[in-house]
C-alpha cells in the first residue's frame, strides 16, 4: 500500500518526480469549467478553428499543481506564480498525464518555496502544455 | 491592432469557487472555517482562476494563435476572495517576427474592486502571417 507522508519543506528534495494520473477530459469537464471561469466562448461547445470543440488552454492546469499530491498529503499552501506554454489544443476527449520535477526550492522572507516544472501529455505522447510554478508551503 | 485590450469583469462567486476547486474539507478555497483558521478573511479564490481570465483575454485578442502557440507567466500578489470583482486588464508592449508571424507580448493584470492588483505577468500569441 502506498504511504502518503505529510510534505515538509526540509524533506523535499530537488528533483524529485511526480506523476498524475490520467484524466479523461469530457465535454461535462469543459462545461463546468466554462461556468467556474465565467467563459463561455462558442469554441468550447461548438467548431472552433481546429476543428471541432476544444477546451479552455489552461483546463488541466490544476492537474499539473496537485501533483505534488500524487505522493503526499498537502495541508495548505499558496500559489505564487505559474507559467504556460500552449503547444497544442486540448480536445474533449484526450486522456492527459501530468508529470513534473522539483527544480528548486528556496526560502524567502521565513517561507518556503517549492518550484515545479512540468508537462501535460496526450496519451499519444503529444505535449499540449510545459511550464513551470512556484507554491509556497504552510509550515504548521 | 489596438494597443490596449478590450477589459474583461469576473465576479468571482463562492458556488464558481467550488465547481473550480472541488469542495474539500481542509481548502482554504472551499473550507471557510479552514481558511479563517489560516489567516485568511473568507475562502480564497484557486490564483490559477486568474490564469484562466487572462487565457480567456488573450483568446478574444488573438484567437487559435493563442490557443496554440500562446505563453503566459503570471505573479499572484494578493489574495482574491469569494465575493470580489476582479477586472483584467492588458497592453501590447511589444511585437516581434517569429517563424510563421508575429508574436505579441501583452503585458497582463488583474485588478480588484479596491484598485488593487491581484495578478501581474506577460502572456503572447502569435498574430499568423495572412496566407501562413
Amino acid at each position: 500500500m502506498e504511504r502518503f507522508p505529510e510534505l515538509k519543506y526540509e524533506a523535499l528534495q530537488v528533483g524529485e518526480t511526480f506523476v498524475s494520473d490520467t484524466k479523461l477530459v469530457t465535454p461535462e469537464d469543459v462545461e463546468a469549467y466554462a461556468f467556474a471561469v465565467d467563459d463561455q466562448h462558442p469554441w468550447f461547445s461548438e467548431d472552433s478553428p481546429f476543428g471541432g470543440p476544444i477546451a479552455h488552454p489552461t483546463i488541466l492546469a490544476n492537474q499539473a499543481l496537485a501533483l505534488r499530491h500524487s505522493k503526499y498529503i498537502v495541508r495548505a499552501g499558496l500559489h505564487a506564480k505559474m507559467e504556460f506554454e500552449f503547444l497544442e489544443p486540448i480536445r474533449p476527449g484526450v486522456r492527459a498525464r501530468s508529470r513534473g520535477t522539483v527544480i528548486d526550492k528556496y526560502e524567502r522572507r521565513g517561507k518556503p518555496y517549492m518550484v515545479t516544472e512540468y508537462v501535460t501529455e496526450a496519451e499519444d505522447g503529444t505535449v499540449l502544455v510545459r511550464g513551470r510554478f512556484t507554491q509556497m508551503l504552510f509550515r504548521d | 491592432m489596438a494597443d490596449t485590450l478590450p477589459t474583461l469583469t469576473k465576479e468571482i462567486s463562492q458556488r464558481k469557487i467550488d465547481v473550480y476547486s472541488g469542495v474539500k474539507p481542509h481548502s482554504i478555497h472551499t473550507d471557510e472555517a479552514w481558511a479563517r483558521k489560516k489567516g485568511f478573511k473568507a475562502p480564497l479564490a484557486q490564483a490559477m482562476m486568474s490564469t484562466a481570465y487572462v487565457s480567456e483575454l488573450m483568446t478574444r485578442f488573438l484567437g487559435a494563435g493563442f490557443v496554440k502557440g500562446g505563453t503566459m507567466s503570471m505573479v499572484f500578489i494578493k489574495p482574491v476572495y469569494a465575493g470580489d470583482r476582479l477586472t483584467v486588464h492588458g497592453v501590447v508592449k511589444e511585437r516581434r517576427a517569429e517563424a510563421g508571424g508575429t508574436r505579441v507580448v501583452v503585458e497582463v493584470w488583474c485588478e480588484n474592486q479596491d484598485g488593487e492588483k491581484t495578478a501581474v505577468g506577460t502572456a503572447s500569441g502569435l498574430l499568423e502571417r495572412a496566407g501562413g
